[in-house]
């Protein structure tokens, strides 16, 4: 089982869209997959129409595997399991701060999931928190969607710059380009000087596009309703190349 | 990992998926597939091996075939619509597992089945779908058997048990176990019900003439079942099994002829030999043909085209043979004297010797010993100077004793027989093969013609391996003889079919 994070520290650059797209690609392509919504605004689960339990949950997250497994729910597709966001979980990192060997907590729960699934996808809260460090412990690829601003280059230094200082393999960092607009000037340039920059950049750029935007109303992934679409092939793409790059993962 | 109810159920007759379809669209928005339909067709061997290991191999369209095993699992292979043998198949799980199972069987249509099938998926009010369902409506000539599978899904038990709950008033039953099995033991396959027409029980007191007639009854009409498969030539197993049982059937005349009057014996004896002596060459072709790649990797590549001209030779010959042989078995002078078989082993009972008035089990146990104490004398004379008929001729007694042991198995104590029996089969092996290179040296020298030159060095090649594997063979017959005769066996002959006293064999 690999456990793959789409996660930045900056809001909305395409991690729930990401996350969810990547998931059913990887169920469609066979793989056993489980989505975790980690964010409790819940995006994920709503674009899968996954409601979270009425229960507060979130101070039993991290004592067992067996207390998420109550909450795993199937989605509309062939191995793609869910475990919805639920408002309580933005009290992770107040809950995690009371937990000796906090850092490891997310992963001891997530080794449950080796004999059921075959992947497990994060879709992680922005922020860079003791939660955060949690999943850099867990994950076998850190996925960065990284929007070719300037102020998503500074955002990603600072995650690279927490990676070295903290001593986690920066080799766990797969970046990719999100929401591009490749007729401005500034998206360009960006891009061009980042990849020269930082080698790990995937080849896939995700482009910024209505259908993407339109997942919202359609409560499902860009395949189920443009599946002719420029961002439904990125995200076929994009999954190929995330899992030639899982594969080579030890 | 939780396990999720999956349930099928029969519809009462008359139920139309509109009915269930309204029924369930009154809480549920129903997302309905196009129905798919199948016109599948079974296949199975004569034996029904398949069947009986739980596979079913099923013909999807002209080029693929489907293995279906027990789970359910699905293996695809290709094969053209005429593939009858497992050789035909294209290399894949399925030929091996049909090597496997089905050896040198033909596998034939024994049903088809008509499906139409429909997916559908029940959304809950968030449109998220909580059930997934499959229709099956399965159609035997004009009877249509409707089946609904329902499916929960992970964290939406509840809408299940709701679905379940409003299908209530239209279920006829509960199904376990469905599938493509359960719905083609609704029919009535002639081709999977048990061959044996004739049912036997013997009883340990029961009068050996009567026991002998009832069992030889029940092997003449074993006989009868394949001959409609030799004369359609659809497996050589057809006419091996048919002299099987045509020679068990000598076997029992022989071994226990004390006990039969003398009418019976001149009326079978020569109808039963002539019988057998019809089939003789087709089988030794038979045999030739199927070890055709064995005797090909025997020679080197230069003998290849005399090897191919002595099958093209053997299997004109065959086309011959069998050609005979089927004329043979629909002639009258065939069914007349199968008929008179019939007829003399139906009579009553006549009693005319004494041993006719004896329990069968008394006569089986003294005549086992008997015979054991026979061969025990016979291997004592046998050494590595011996004639090969003698080999021959012990050979013969070792298959009627097994013979005469398994033809009573259910009389015998089993656990003890069992073991013998698994000795005897052992030595038969050995003995089997030193007598197949002696046969098959014989049967190679027949065809040796100098007017075919190149035909008669692959014989000559053939012939010479062959010898040279029938002098290794040999002092395994030896050895094998001395590992079977022992003093252990002796006792145990003894004690299992009762001996007066130890070493009584009278």
């Amino acid at each position: 089982m690999k456990v793959i994070a789409c996660y930045s520290m900056k809001g909305g650059v395409g991690k729930t869209a990401t996350s969810v797209n990547l998931a059913y690609w990887a169920a469609k392509s066979g793989l056993k997959t489980l989505l975790i919504d980690l964010d409790p605004q819940g995006a994920s689960s709503f674009y899968f129409r996954v409601k979270p339990s009425s229960k507060q949950w979130a101070k039993r997250f991290f004592n067992a595997y067996e207390n998420l497994v109550k909450h795993i729910k199937a989605s509309d597709f062939e191995n793609l399991d869910i475990i919805p966001a639920h408002l309580s979980f933005r009290n992770f990192d107040t809950l995690l701060a009371g937990f000796k060997k906090r850092k490891n907590r997310l992963k001891r729960v997530l080794k449950g999931f080796k004999k059921e699934y075959d992947l497990v996808v994060l879709d992680c809260p922005p922020s860079i928190s003791h939660l955060s460090e949690s999943i850099f412990i867990a994950s076998d690829l850190v996925l960065v969607p990284v929007i070719p601003t300037t102020l998503s280059e500074r955002t990603f230094e600072q995650l690279m710059a927490f990676f070295e200082e903290n001593d986690y393999p920066q080799n766990k960092i797969v970046p990719f380009f999100s929401m591009v607009q490749a007729q401005k000037s500034l998206h360009k340039a960006t891009m061009e000087a980042m990849s020269a920059r930082y080698k790990m950049f995937l080849n896939m750029v995700i482009p910024y596009s209505s259908d993407i935007e339109k997942m919202g109303v359609y409560k499902a992934p860009v395949d189920v309703f443009a599946k002719s679409s420029q961002a439904n092939y990125a995200y076929i793409e994009l999954w190929t190349e995330v899992s030639e790059t899982t594969k080579k993962l030890v | 990992m939780n396990s999720l109810p999956v349930n099928t159920w029969e519809f009462n007759e008359g139920v139309k998926n509109t009915d269930i379809l309204s029924a369930i669209s009154s809480e549920f928005d129903t997302e309905i597939n196009p129905a798919t339909t199948s016109s599948l067709q079974f296949y199975d061997d004569f034996d029904t091996h398949l069947w009986k290991a739980n596979y079913l191999l099923c013909q999807v369209n002209e080029q693929k075939f489907q293995l279906i095993d027990h789970s359910g699992c699905i293996n695809e292979v290709r094969a053209s619509s005429d593939a009858r043998f497992w050789w035909e198949f294209s290399d894949s799980k399925v030929k091996d597992k049909l090597q496997k199972l089905v050896g040198l069987r033909a596998v034939l249509p024994i049903t088809s089945l008509n499906l139409i099938e429909i997916d559908f998926s029940l959304r809950n009010g968030d449109q998220k779908i909580v059930v997934k369902g499959h229709l099956t409506q399965s159609m035997v000539g004009d009877k249509v058997t409707c089946y609904f599978t329902l499916q929960a899904l992970r964290g939406y038990a509840k809408y299940y048990a709701r679905v379940a709950q409003l299908l209530r008033p239209f279920i006829k039953v509960k199904i376990n176990d469905f599938g493509l099995r359960f719905l083609l033991m609704g029919q009535d396959i002639q081709a999977i019900e048990p061959k044996q027409g004739i049912p036997l029980s013997l009883t340990e007191d029961m009068r050996t003439e009567q026991a002998v007639r009832a069992m030889a009854i029940v092997m003449l009409d074993q006989a009868g079942l394949h001959v409609d498969g030799v004369i359609a030539d659809t497996d050589t197993e057809f006419l091996h099994q048919f002299r099987v049982n045509v020679r068990k059937l000598r076997s029992l005349m022989s071994l226990l002829k004390k006990a039969l009057p003398a009418t019976m014996i001149d009326t079978l004896k020569p109808r039963l030999s002539s019988i057998a002596s019809k089939t003789n060459k087709l089988r030794d072709l038979d045999v030739f043909i199927v070890a055709q790649d064995s005797y090909r990797a025997m020679l080197p590549a230069n003998f290849e085209s005399g090897l191919s001209e002595l099958y093209r030779l053997i299997g004109k010959q065959r086309q011959q043979e069998k050609n005979k042989v089927a004329r043979y078995l629909s002639s009258n002078d065939y069914k007349t004297d199968v008929g008179a078989c019939a007829a003399e082993l139906s009579l009553n009972a006549t009693f005319q010797t004494p041993m006719a008035l004896k329990p069968v089990l008394q006569v089986v146990k003294k005549l086992l010993l008997k015979r054991y104490h026979k061969m025990l004398a016979m291997s004592a004379a046998i050494n590595s100077q011996s004639a090969d008929e003698k080999i021959h001729e012990l050979r013969i007694e070792f298959k009627k004793l097994r013979y005469l042991i398994e033809f009573f198995v259910d009389l015998l104590p089993r656990k003890r027989t069992g073991k013998i029996v698994s000795e005897i089969k052992k030595i038969q092996t050995v003995l089997g093969d030193y007598n197949d290179y002696c046969i098959q040296i014989e049967f190679l020298n027949s065809y040796v013609d100098d007017t075919r030159v190149e035909m008669s060095k692959a014989l000559s090649g053939l012939i010479a391996i062959l010898y040279q594997k029938k002098t290794e063979e040999r002092p395994k017959v030896e050895s094998a003889l001395a590992y079977f005769f022992t003093e252990n066996m002796t006792i145990e002959f003894d004690l299992v079919f009762e001996a007066a006293e130890t070493g009584d064999s009278k």
